[in-house]
């Protein structure tokens, strides 16, 4: 005979779990991470750890409408054709996940009113929910927060640099000859 | 023989009955006519005629022995009705047949089973002849005796080939559970439903009268109907009239099925009357209502019957799932009361115990999770309630449902008549402020889609197939949970002694005498609660309960409108009736049942 004879009216010990978040492994993987602004209809957080945010040179190709980023060895070699930003890790009220980059003032100090704006609602955004609108009429940036969403948003199980990689893979500025600077320069 | 998962057992019996409903009235207990019995072990075959059936079955019953049978509410209704004990262990061959397929296949008759593990199924094909020869009522001569034993002994057969087959995939203990749940549907199918015989005979009794005075009455408003004719041009005017957007079908036409028009009341309530009238004329076509000589309404409960394992009992044919104004129709015996006791937002609270999401549990335990919900999403103030926010927590509510049936945006907008955009919002704000449950709810399909199956606590499985609907499988967790819940109190009850008369999706009808009733309902609340802590690993959930003592009857509000009008053409086509002194026309479209109310079918005063 086996040990124990089943007995269907003792139903605790009958109960199997339900825990499914485990039981598949099944994780979601970050695969795009857009590095823009957040549109101006788009609610968002940046993250409160500085760790998630950095200073870097980055250029952008308008007629790709895309964002490159300058490897810190060519910066000086550089000057001409990139801007200083500071990106901000950032995500939005439909959780996507963006790489920010908001302008620094350039190697001549010059500054600007939007510029500053930026960064005053990227810092306000890391305890409140922001949005920024662009005020034809002003020149500046109209800067909303939502006071009523209490939410606080899923950070993405990633490092920093993680998100750097996934954000600029393939438009990276890594050697002097590349393809952007050569465009750029009118050697291509 | 200690790899023998029935070794435990000293005696293993399969037993087939056939019966008939008592005097051959359907909704009537059941007369056994014959049962053969095989043990497994000794090879002993029992073979016994109704008349040779004593006050004990022919085999003992404890836990030591395993009843083994095809579909056993069969067997143990015929137990019940012999006043034979109840088994202390089944194991119903179907149930586990459904288990093992669900998902993959919905064929699950006998045959279906043997075909499905390749044995032999010759004799064991459906004889319409031997139906109806058992049907018929006897007596029988010693010929016909041996032919019906005969049929019944080939299913005996089939179950001594289909056991050693199916028993590798069974999960024994989990399958008896199944087992003790067959059991407790057999007894609630005994029981059935108590039926206010004398008014569903005078319903039958003026049905046609009725019939055109209500399409008179109600299609006042609409004039859609043309005599007792639904026109859908009409129909499509009086849309078009009052810019109503109707869906249409792929060939262009309206959706004229009861679902639709479900959806499209809910925007539309002007659209309510015509849909009860529709159910009403509707249902007229169909089956009547079996109600047995005793006055209960009795039907096949089909423990099982759904991908769920949800009961799927007949539409037409269970005055529970019959058009809401039916429940009017059950009304307690004198001496006795009822009592309808339901889960408070079951699935709400299945979704919050076994995901673990701790914000939906408070929302569950607050008592209103619709409300709760609103203030969670910062819609609605904290001291915002039911009364002061009514339109926002009725969103709410619509949204928690919609997220529980896996609706989209455009659906939930349809179903509350607001933007698409707000519907969107809605169902954000849902996964922002459950984000626990979502990832759970997520998972599960993962599970579903990357390991086949997914399968409650006490292990019923839905097979994922090829044509694996992710918003199923997402919304499987809370129903077929909802299920084990609901077996596992309606065993607990029925073992218990209360009168169980039906399930009902996520509750129960009970019965008792006056000077009981609220011990027993009290006492089934209880074990509901047990049921649900239980199933949620120690998650409670609320019951609500609704007492009707005689000579009161059942009300449901959601057909109480409907029901106040047929009562009162009833009393005014009695009183022109009586006033002419003629004679009621005859009802042929419920000829099964004599027209006349001093008949001997429905006759039985309660």
């Amino acid at each position: 005979m086996a040990d124990a004879a089943p007995n269907p009216f003792d139903p605790k010990k009958l109960r199997l779990q339900q825990d499914y978040l485990g039981s598949a492994g099944v994780k979601k993987l970050l695969t795009r991470v857009p590095a823009r602004k957040p549109s101006k209809q788009e609610w968002f957080r940046t993250h409160p750890d500085p760790a998630y945010r950095m200073d870097m040179g980055v250029i952008e190709l308008k007629e790709d409408d895309a964002i490159y980023a300058v490897s810190a060895g060519l910066q000086a070699d550089l000057l001409d054709l990139m801007v200083p930003v500071t990106i901000y890790t950032t995500v939005t009220r439909q959780g996507g996940v963006l790489l920010w980059p908001v302008r620094l003032p350039g190697e001549d100090g010059k500054n600007n009113d939007a510029w500053v704006a930026s960064h005053e609602a990227a810092e306000r955004a890391t305890e409140a929910w922001m949005r920024l609108q662009w005020n034809m009429a002003l020149r500046a940036y109209d800067m909303f927060e939502a006071t009523g969403i209490l939410h606080e948003p899923a950070w993405p199980d990633v490092t920093f640099e993680q998100l750097l990689e996934i954000g600029f893979q393939g438009r990276i500025i890594d050697k002097p000859d590349h393809l952007v600077i050569k465009k750029l320069r009118g050697e291509a | 023989m200690t790899n023998d998962p029935l070794s435990h057992f000293r005696e293993i019996w399969l037993v087939d009955f056939e019966f008939r409903p008592h005097d051959g009235q359907e909704g009537s207990l059941p007369d056994a006519v014959c049962l053969v019995a095989h043990e497994v072990r000794s090879g002993k075959t029992i073979k016994l005629r109704c008349h040779e059936m004593g006050d004990l079955p022919p085999y003992p019953t404890d836990e030591s022995v395993l009843f083994v049978a095809y579909y056993a509410s069969a067997e143990i209704g015929c137990h019940l009705a012999l006043g034979w004990p109840v088994p202390a262990r089944i194991l119903d061959l179907y149930v586990e047949h459904r288990n093992q397929t669900n998902g993959l296949s919905h064929a699950a008759g006998l045959v279906d089973a043997l075909a499905f593990h390749s044995l032999d199924h010759m004799g064991a094909h459906e004889k319409h002849s031997m139906r109806d020869l058992i049907l018929a009522g006897g007596p029988w001569s010693e010929e016909q005796w041996t032919t019906i034993l005969d049929y019944c002994e080939e299913d005996t057969l089939a179950l001594a080939r289909l056991l050693p087959a199916m028993l590798p995939a069974i999960d024994l203990p989990r399958a008896l559970l199944r087992g003790r749940y067959m059991a407790a549907a057999a007894c609630m199918e005994h029981n059935g439903v108590p039926i206010d015989t004398q008014t569903f005979d005078r319903i039958k009794k003026h049905r046609e009268a009725i019939k055109t005075r209500l399409i008179e009455r109600i299609d006042a408003d609409y004039s859609v109907y043309e005599g007792t004719s639904f026109r859908r041009q009409r129909f499509a005017a009086w849309l078009q009239e009052r810019g109503i957007p109707w869906p249409h079908d792929d060939r262009g036409h309206l959706r004229l099925d009861d679902e639709t028009f479900r959806q499209m009341e809910r925007a539309y309530p002007e659209i309510a009357p015509l849909r009860q009238l529709r159910a009403f004329l509707g249902e007229n076509r169909s089956s009547p209502l079996p109600v047995g000589a005793d006055g209960r309404n009795r039907v096949l409960i089909s423990a099982f019957g759904s991908r769920t394992g949800r009961n799927q009992p007949s539409s037409v044919r269970a005055v529970f799932h019959r058009p809401a104004w039916n429940r009017s129709l059950i009304k307690p015996q004198p001496g006795w009361g009822i009592a309808y006791i339901d889960w408070s937002q079951q699935e709400v609270g299945i979704a919050a115990a076994l995901s673990g999401d701790s914000a939906m549990q408070q929302a569950y335990t607050s008592g209103d999770p619709y409300l709760e919900f609103g203030k969670q999403a910062g819609a609605i103030p904290s001291d915002g309630t039911k009364k002061t926010h009514k339109a926002e927590r009725d969103r709410f509510k619509a949204c928690v449902l919609a997220v529980q049936y896996g609706m989209q945006a455009e659906s939930l907008a349809a179903n509350i008549g607001c933007p698409v955009i707000e519907a969107r919002e809605l169902l954000r704000l849902h996964r922002e402020t459950y984000p626990k449950f979502w990832a759970w709810s997520e998972a599960a399909v993962d599970h579903a889609l990357l390991l086949g199956e997914l399968q409650t606590v006490f292990g019923w499985t839905i097979r994922v197939g090829a044509d694996a609907n992710p918003r199923s499988l997402a919304n499987f967790p809370m129903q077929a949970n909802g299920a084990e819940m609901l077996r596992l109190a309606c065993a607990m009850a029925t073992e218990e002694g209360i009168r169980v008369c039906a399930p009902v999706h996520d509750a129960v009808l009970i019965e008792a005498p006056l000077d009981m009733l609220d011990q027993h309902a009290a006492r089934m609340q209880a074990i509901m609660a047990e049921a649900s802590r239980i199933v949620l690993d120690g998650f409670v959930l609320r019951t609500d309960v609704e007492i009707v003592r005689s000579p009161d009857r059942y009300m449901d509000e959601r057909g109480e409108k409907m029901w106040d009008e047929l009562m009162r053409l009833i009393a005014e086509v009695e009183t022109e009736r009586e006033a002419d002194d003629l004679p009621a026309p005859a009802t042929p479209l419920l000829g099964q049942v004599p027209t006349d109310s001093a008949g001997p079918s429905i006759t039985l005063s309660i």
